[in-house]
């Protein structure tokens, strides 16, 4: 099946509003995602990509308002399903959040082992997900084993196991199963990948991009391995200190990289091709979230900073919105001249 | 074979245990031999008595001749054991340890049966409630209170609840285990007798058990809580009340199942001076009588019959925790002890 690719969103599944997640802590109000506003095409793979700590698994908590308390999350946030009206995420009652839920946005955590209750086997998780949604179980329970065999598991094994008794790569591809067991049309993955080997990760984005081809879901993938959605994502959006600093379609992000940020982070990122003395961490620390910079929140470790940088934040936005390459930053045309990106060609495979 | 394997270590243990009764036994300075050539010689006088006599009658009380090698004696010794034979008493005329242990058990392991369960589900109920509401008036307070009666011996809070509450209030009684003049049988009246006359011996068990629980309880419900999979439950749409009960309380509960089956074994240890305290006729206070009339059968009897039962709760505690908790099957050999 033919996956369309359009640069620009014009048909959203989500479209997020100043969206913020604050706690209040003792040292101040910390604000670990800060009034974003970004859209989600339905159809695609977005790769939302950032360093530990800039806000990105509250992004993806977000999007199933289930933000961990004592965080509050305002904003809006409006999901358009198939058919039907839109909803508005963040105003739901007990009921619809029900509704929504699993049924609609899915989730995929990373640490699948911690997933799931150890006392309980994978076919409980199933027929227990199933059951709690009034779905018919034993209608589920055969997608739930066909599934779990796109996904190149034993699916009669896996479903009398217990989650210790299967491997890392095993109990993540059963938990992604078990995201998509009521046929969601969102699935939000947050570093779903983070504690496989290196083989195992690349098989899985291989599966997941299978499976998003297939049945026409729509995935947020979250990572903090820009050349990891690489191969996966069509669009790929930059955190950086909780706000959106990038957004654009996949293969630009990667090749013509519009913000200081996204190019100091794909130099740093280690590849076989690039000479050592070439590959460079970025200099300075990920801001705290209580006391994020005036101004653009990079300025402090950007090469071409200036009192403008120190003063105004940059908004999101570009010259030519038509191919849907946005960045944050004053200096865009100024960008690939004082940062050149140290590998040329980056391999996408399309 | 793991099955095989843990019968096996019990039946070593216990063996291990008779030999260690046999010989202290032997090697305690007046010994039982001496105690009944003693009490032979003052009933009948020195001369009526010869020492074949006196070695049958040891023997008989005993479960050895002391003529014969030692490890003649200590064979026959383990070999009456392990046949059920536990001797004669020395003290109570007439009577075999075993039937004395038959008769006095059952009030034991009645008393105990119920303080465990009661205070396994006091302790249990109150710990949970805690974790839910971690850091809240409630959950303060009953730290508190918790962390107090578990420190409370529960032979002072026996002392305290018969001097408030029978010798005080006379509303329970001072002692025993059923009214005198009471026709023992299945009557109600005879029943409730004995429920009223335990009622303080296991409340103060309970009392001061309930706290340890509750603490152990709530920090494993709080742990928990904190896990991933509470959170993707949640997110699963499963209903709070079955993610409390299904999930935190389940797997809170697992690990306590083995802590329950060894305070079997600290309860009959603890069950001598309970007994004394209230006069209840149970193995704890037949203990006390025997080692007060240097009655060594009975003695060594029921120090048998206490390590076999804690012997026994152990390892029905490792042969089923693999049937209640599926991350230990059985054969990889989680051991309570």
């Amino acid at each position: 099946m033919q996956r369309k690719r359009t640069k620009t969103v014009d048909d959203p599944i989500f479209e997020v509003r100043d969206t913020t997640v604050s706690f209040d802590m003792e040292r101040g109000e910390s604000k670990v995602l800060n009034e974003v506003n970004i859209d989600v095409d339905r159809g695609e793979v977005l790769g939302v990509v950032g360093e530990s700590g800039s806000g990105k698994s509250m992004f993806a908590s977000a999007l199933l308002d289930a933000v961990v308390d004592p965080g509050v999350l305002t904003g809006d946030i409006t999901f358009h399903p198939e058919s039907g009206e839109a909803i508005d995420l963040l105003n739901l009652s007990q009921e619809q959040v029900k509704q929504v839920r699993w049924e609609e946005i899915s989730m995929v955590f990373q640490g699948a082992m911690s997933s799931f209750n150890p006392t309980m086997s994978i076919g409980d998780h199933f027929r227990e997900t199933l059951a709690v949604h009034d779905y018919d179980v034993e209608e589920g329970m055969e997608r739930a084993e066909e599934l779990l065999a796109d996904l190149y598991l034993e699916s009669e094994q896996v479903l009398d196991s217990y989650p210790h008794e299967l491997s890392g790569g095993m109990s993540q591809r059963a938990l992604i199963a078990l995201s998509l067991v009521l046929e969601p049309e969102v699935l939000v993955m947050d570093e779903p990948t983070a504690a496989l080997d290196l083989l195992m990760q690349r098989s899985i984005i291989r599966l997941i991009r299978q499976i998003a081809d297939e049945r026409d879901l729509t995935i947020v993938f979250i990572t903090h391995d820009l050349p990891l959605v690489a191969n996966l994502a069509d669009r790929i959006a930059v955190l950086y200190a909780f706000e959106f600093v990038e957004v654009g379609p996949a293969y630009e992000v990667l090749t013509e990289a519009k913000h200081p940020y996204t190019r100091a982070l794909l130099n740093s990122t280690p590849n076989l091709e690039t000479p050592r003395e070439q590959m460079r961490p970025i200099e300075g620390a990920a801001p705290d979230p209580v006391s994020v910079p005036n101004g653009c929140s990079y300025h402090p470790r950007c090469p071409l900073a200036d009192a403008t940088c120190e003063r105004d934040d940059p908004p999101l936005e570009s010259d030519t919105p038509e191919d849907g390459h946005v960045a944050a930053c004053h200096y865009v045309e100024k960008v690939p001249e004082t940062v050149p990106l140290t590998l040329q060609e980056v391999k996408v495979n399309e | 074979m793991y099955i095989l394997k843990r019968l096996g270590q019990a039946f070593v243990t216990f063996v291990a245990v008779i030999t260690v009764t046999f010989g202290l036994i032997r090697a305690m300075p007046g010994g039982p031999a001496d105690y009944i050539r003693a009490r032979v010689m003052r009933n009948r006088g020195s001369e009526g008595v010869s020492m074949s006599e006196i070695n049958s009658l040891t023997e008989a009380y005993t479960n050895f001749d002391p003529s014969t090698p030692v490890y003649v004696q200590y064979f026959d010794y383990v070999t009456n054991i392990l046949q059920g034979n536990l001797g004669q008493s020395v003290s109570f005329a007439g009577q075999s340890v075993n039937s004395l242990i038959i008769k006095a058990a059952p009030w034991t392991i009645f008393l105990l049966t119920i303080a465990i369960l009661l205070t396994f589900a006091v302790g249990i109920v109150l710990g949970a409630v805690m974790a839910y509401r971690e850091g809240s008036r409630f959950d303060t307070g009953s730290t508190v209170l918790s962390m107090f009666v578990n420190s409370v011996p529960y032979y002072v809070a026996a002392l305290l609840l018969v001097y408030v509450f029978s010798i005080q209030l006379s509303i329970f009684p001072q002692s025993g285990n059923y009214a005198v003049g009471l026709e023992p049988g299945l009557t109600p009246i005879f029943i409730a007798d004995v429920f009223y006359h335990a009622a303080l011996p296991v409340a103060s068990l309970v009392l001061t058990g309930f706290g340890g629980v509750a603490i152990t309880m709530r920090g494993n419900s709080i742990q928990e809580i904190g896990e991933d999979y509470i959170r993707v439950a949640h997110l699963r749409g499963v209903p709070g009340r079955r993610i409390a009960v299904r999930y935190v309380g389940r797997n809170a509960l697992l690990p306590m199942y083995t802590n329950l089956m060894i305070s079997v074994g600290f309860m009959f240890g603890g069950s001598v001076i309970l007994e004394q305290i209230f006069a209840y006729p149970g193995l704890g206070n037949y203990l006390l009588q025997g080692i007060h009339a240097r009655d060594y059968p009975l003695m060594m009897g029921i120090f048998i019959v206490i390590t076999a039962a804690v012997l026994i709760c152990i390892l029905i505690a490792d042969l089923t925790y693999g049937l209640i908790d599926p991350r230990v099957s059985a054969g990889e050999g989680k051991e309570a002890y």
